[in-house]
């Protein structure tokens, strides 16, 4: 049985083959962005070269398809479609010029205060039709308490659309603008993702790969199947970064509060762990120009790589955030990071006469020793790696709780283990080493870990269970689940039924659901009273499957 | 994307775990759905708005302003220290620039907290307000400090702190004592004779909505603030005032709650009351914070809001009238002598008993202010709470004279020969010496 990842990087798209026994075959081809598929053709071909197909059982897939397509503003016109009630002014959100809001209000408990108003909705829909826009998002104020209003929109949209998003749909958390600009990427890509997906399927056939199982990466250091990610192509975006977390966890034993590098050629992603998890972002990950609900691994990208530039204003040395081209070793005209280490003699790459030779000339342009130049310009690295890192931890270690028990337990994250990964990993570790004064490791194979992240990561899933007595109602807004519980409906039992439902959701994508994996991130119950008689209780599940790797050897 | 015009800290926590008792108004539901409100608007997402965290204040933060009996950790519980250290929170967010404007929306309250406390009164054990502004001014020195409660209830526990402060400006509006918990509130509690007309008192009828409010915010508060030009501007904000709050009469809305906060401007807002947890506070919270940040909240209206009824009548408009002319008055033309306390050689004392209703015992208390010339004087209190052990306390106020600094060790000193007492706390706040002896 093997496992394949394939990570479409920026620069390569790399590729693996894993087996109880460990890494089978490995392969790093160019990545031609302008024909993604062609590099995931060409890596996957590499990879079965040597290897009985009948053998694969799966394919992970993480691709920059949907992020370069939102970043380059390369999409599809989207009819967004919004009731909001009373607060902000839903004016401030429009994400794009077929935007309409529509009266109509529900409040935080998914009671309707104002009904939609059907006139305006069938003039918006009408003028949407008239730009000829195919796709549709739908999205109302609490929508995840009560979506009736958003259903209500979906239903008079009904034939004018090929696609349509329902706010509710995307996550049953909360926050409105966000709701709004993921339902509004999610459209916007998904005919360009699904046409992928199709494109991925046939050469899959082609190949004769057919029986292999294909999932999609996602930010959150999960999967999701290829049928599924046809529905939800925006929770595909920033699955690079989450490889290589996950790469991470697939290659070392990871126990502690630890702090994760990926040093690239243009940046440097800086990741945390709490004990051995990694953190997730607490509301969801900015893209373009508007934040979303995309659920993601807390990783901060800072502008220092192997390929950044050295410059020198004033006497003083500073590398990056420029990336002026390659490193004098591979080719380029002016030294970089991986030159000043391959000067002292940390790193062994490209032409390493001609990099010295560049170097040496450069700095004595510049008024320096070499050896001065270089020193002070990997210090300026370190000190930047660790003055973001520290900037990081803080930041976390400030973020908000609510009640007495968490705030007075003061859990902080104290980083004790440094894991480094990425081109110039090795080259570095030292340096790292000295300034942190924490145990460092570079692990093997950590030139294609987000490859070996993208094979070996779970299927994730998340869902919130919203339940009010006082109606006898319970709702899981991801699902469209809605039914009548008893008045003396518990927290208990709300988590059980999160659990389950969690679990055959799983099993309705064909995953294998391990219960041992599923866990309760948060729960609560409150009372609701009304003079001073309790009429209800307010309750509030959420769970996951943890985001984590398969151990297929050991 | 929408930008703020003032950078809000919005320290927001709701003590999920701790309440007085299931039921009771002031319990864990209470923030629940202000949380939800602001999430789903996405405040935190506004450029120029974040979220905080808040600190746990220190026993000392709460000795520098009380009179503790038996002790401030016999009395708050650790969701108090909480409260308050989101309130102090607030005020490093303020002092050391990094935000302009903040808002602890925290429970439980405060306002309803003396100067001696022995329990918990009105839902308050600790003044939070009052332990922000004496920690802003023990870390960052003298203040002029104007305190605006817009809570409901009469800031009785705030009054009381600064009663004898001619530095604190303190302005409670309020639904009249005559009709309200907790009874008083009244024009002619102008402050003690060093502080005359630091001290008002706006009672106002029930049914006061949106223009009998700004009515008193612009002919006594902003004037009086006009002249009084304080460093920091607080705001006790109650929500209480709004016309569904189950547990008071007025018909104030969260339009009026934020063109309020527009006219004010206060540095630091510190959530009060308001059990209204539905219906009222998270719009109320929102339109403060969109206020606060300088955002537009037109938009914001609570369900079943309409102006045209919740509109006063002429009679409550013409008796907000004629309070606002000898209201704004007390300010500038303080009466010669407090309504409070007698004459009895060097001290002006004031003999009270004080009702803990949450518990429901009394205390009496005796205070006493020694009338320097030099300053504003030595504060000292003797307190029993019903069939208990005495209590004894002294402050020596921070620009204290030698005179008073020294009359206050001999007086500690004296005190504790005597024995009658089994408690005693010293605040001096002029050397930053806070004692307390006592078993």
């Amino acid at each position: 049985m093997l496992l394949l990842g394939i990570d479409v990087g920026g620069t390569h798209t790399d590729a693996v083959a894993i087996g109880p026994d460990g890494l089978e075959a490995q392969v790093k081809v160019p990545t031609d962005h302008d024909n993604l598929l062609s590099s995931i053709k060409n890596g996957l071909s590499e990879i079965v070269r040597n290897i009985d197909p009948s053998r694969i059982k799966q394919l992970n897939l993480s691709t920059t398809l949907s992020t370069n397509s939102i970043v380059e503003g390369k999409f599809e016109d989207v009819g967004v479609i919004v009731s909001a009630g009373p607060g902000l002014d839903p004016h401030s959100f429009m994400t794009c010029k077929d935007f309409h809001v529509i009266p109509g209000a529900l409040d935080h408990r998914g009671s309707e205060t104002r009904r939609l108003d059907n006139l305006t909705l069938e003039e918006a829909i009408a003028s949407c039709r008239k730009s000829g826009v195919k796709v549709y998002a739908a999205v109302t104020k609490f929508s995840p308490r009560n979506p009736a209003h958003e259903k209500e929109i979906g239903l008079a949209i009904g034939d004018n659309a090929d696609f349509i998003t329902l706010g509710h749909q995307i996550t049953g958390r909360l926050n409105f603008p966000r709701r709004i600009s993921t339902a509004f990427y999610n459209c916007a890509v998904w005919r360009i993702f699904n046409k992928f997906a199709d494109a991925i399927s046939g050469t899959l056939d082609e190949m004769n790969l057919g029986h292999i199982k294909v999932n999609i990466l996602k930010a959150d250091g999960g999967t999701m199947p290829l049928p599924l990610s046809r529905k939800i192509p925006v929770q595909s975006i920033f699955s690079g970064p989450a490889a290589s977390v996950m790469g991470i966890i697939a290659l070392c034993n990871i126990t502690h509060d630890s702090i994760i590098y990926d040093i690239g050629g243009t940046t440097t992603d800086i990741a945390i762990f709490a004990g051995g998890s990694p953190l997730i972002e607490q509301e969801g990950i900015d893209i373009g120009s508007h934040p979303t609900l995309v659920r993601a691994l807390k990783v901060q990208s800072i502008g220092i790589g192997g390929d950044s530039t050295i410059s020198i204003l004033e006497g003083i040395v500073r590398v990056g955030p420029n990336r002026l081209g390659p490193s004098i070793a591979l080719g380029g005209e002016i030294p970089t990071l991986t030159d000043a280490l391959i000067w002292k003699d940390s790193c062994v790459c490209g032409d390493i006469g001609k990099s010295k030779g560049g170097f040496a000339a450069f700095a004595s342009h510049k008024g320096f020793e070499p050896d001065e130049l270089a020193d002070k310009a990997i210090a300026y690295a370190i000190d930047k790696i660790h003055s973001s890192t520290r900037e990081l931890v803080e930041e976390i270690n400030q973020q908000p709780v609510y009640t007495i028990h968490e705030l007075l337990e003061n859990v902080r994250i104290v980083p004790r283990k440094i894991y480094i990964m990425g081109g110039p990993a090795k080259a570095m570790k030292m340096d790292i080493f000295r300034k942190f004064r924490l145990s460092t490791e570079v692990p093997e194979n950590y030139d294609v870990a987000n490859a070996i992240g993208a094979a070996l990561t779970r299927t994730t899933t998340e869902l919130e269970l919203f339940a009010d007595t006082e109606r006898g109602l319970m709702f899981i807004p991801s699902l469209g689940h809605r039914e009548n519980i008893p008045r003396n409906y518990k927290l208990e039992e709300a988590e059980k039924d999160a659990m389950n439902h969690l679990l055959a959701h799983l099993g309705e994508m064909h995953v294998a659901a391990d219960g041992s994996n599923a866990q309760i991130t948060s729960s609560s119950s409150f009372n609701m009273v009304n003079g001073s008689t309790t009429v209800g209780r307010n309750i509030r599940v959420k769970c996951q499957i943890k985001p984590g790797v398969v151990r297929i050897h050991s | 994307m929408l930008k703020a015009e003032n950078r809000l800290g919005v320290i927001f926590f709701p003590a999920f775990d701790w309440a007085i008792s299931p039921t009771h108004p002031e319990r864990e539901e209470r923030l629940l759905y202000t949380q939800d409100q602001l999430r789903e608007e996405g405040l935190f997402d506004i450029e120029g708005i974040r979220e905080y965290k808040p600190e746990v204040a220190q026993t000392e933060d709460i000795e520098r302003v009380h009179f503790c009996f038996p002790e401030a950790e016999a009395i708050a519980t650790r969701s108090h220290y909480i409260s308050s250290g989101g309130a102090i929170k607030a005020a490093k967010l303020i002092m050391s620039g990094e935000r302009d404007r903040a808002f602890a929306l925290v429970r439980p309250p405060g306002h309803h907290a003396m100067k001696t406390i022995q329990g918990s009164r009105g839902f308050c054990a600790i003044n939070i307000e009052a332990i922000m502004c004496e920690y802003i001014r023990e870390k960052y020195g003298p203040k002029r400090i104007a305190i605006i409660d817009t809570d409901c209830h009469h800031g009785d526990g705030t009054q009381d702190v600064y009663w004898h402060d001619p530095d604190t400006l303190f302005i409670s509006m309020h639904q009249d004592g005559r009709t309200l918990y907790p009874g008083t509130g009244f024009p002619k509690e102008a402050g003690g004779p060093k502080a005359l007309g630091r001290n008002i008192n706006i009672p106002l009828p029930p049914g006061t909505s949106d223009a009998g409010f700004m009515m008193v915010m612009e002919n006594i508060v902003m004037p009086i603030l006009d002249d009084f030009k304080p460093d920091l501007i607080i705001n006790s904000a109650g929500q209480d005032n709004h016309f569904t709050d189950p547990i008071t009469n007025m018909n104030f809305s969260a339009q009026g709650y934020a063109a309020l906060n527009s006219l004010l401007k206060p540095d630091i807002a510190v959530l009060e009351g308001g059990y209204a947890i539905q219906g009222a506070l998270p719009y109320v919270n929102l339109g403060i914070s969109l206020a606060m940040a300088g955002i537009d909240y037109s938009h914001v209206r609570e369900p079943g809001f309409n102006p045209e009824t919740l509109r006063e009548s002429s009679e409550v408009m013409n008796y907000i009238a004629s309070l606002c002319d000898g209201i704004r008055d007390i300010y500038f033309n303080p009466p010669k002598e407090s309504s409070e306390g007698v004459i009895s050689g060097k001290w002006s004392v004031r003999h009270r008993n004080i009702f803990y209703d949450t518990e429901g015992f009394t205390e009496s208390q005796t205070e006493s202010l020694l009338l320097c010339e030099n300053c504003r004087g030595l504060l000292k209190v003797e307190t029993q709470k019903e069939n208990g052990p005495m209590g004894f306390g002294i402050e020596i106020p921070a620009a204290a004279c030698e005179k008073c600094r020294n009359t206050g060790y001999s007086l500690l000193e004296e005190a504790q020969i005597k024995s009658r007492y089994r408690y005693m706390q010293m605040i001096n706040r002029k050397d930053k010496d806070y004692l307390r002896y006592g078993f």
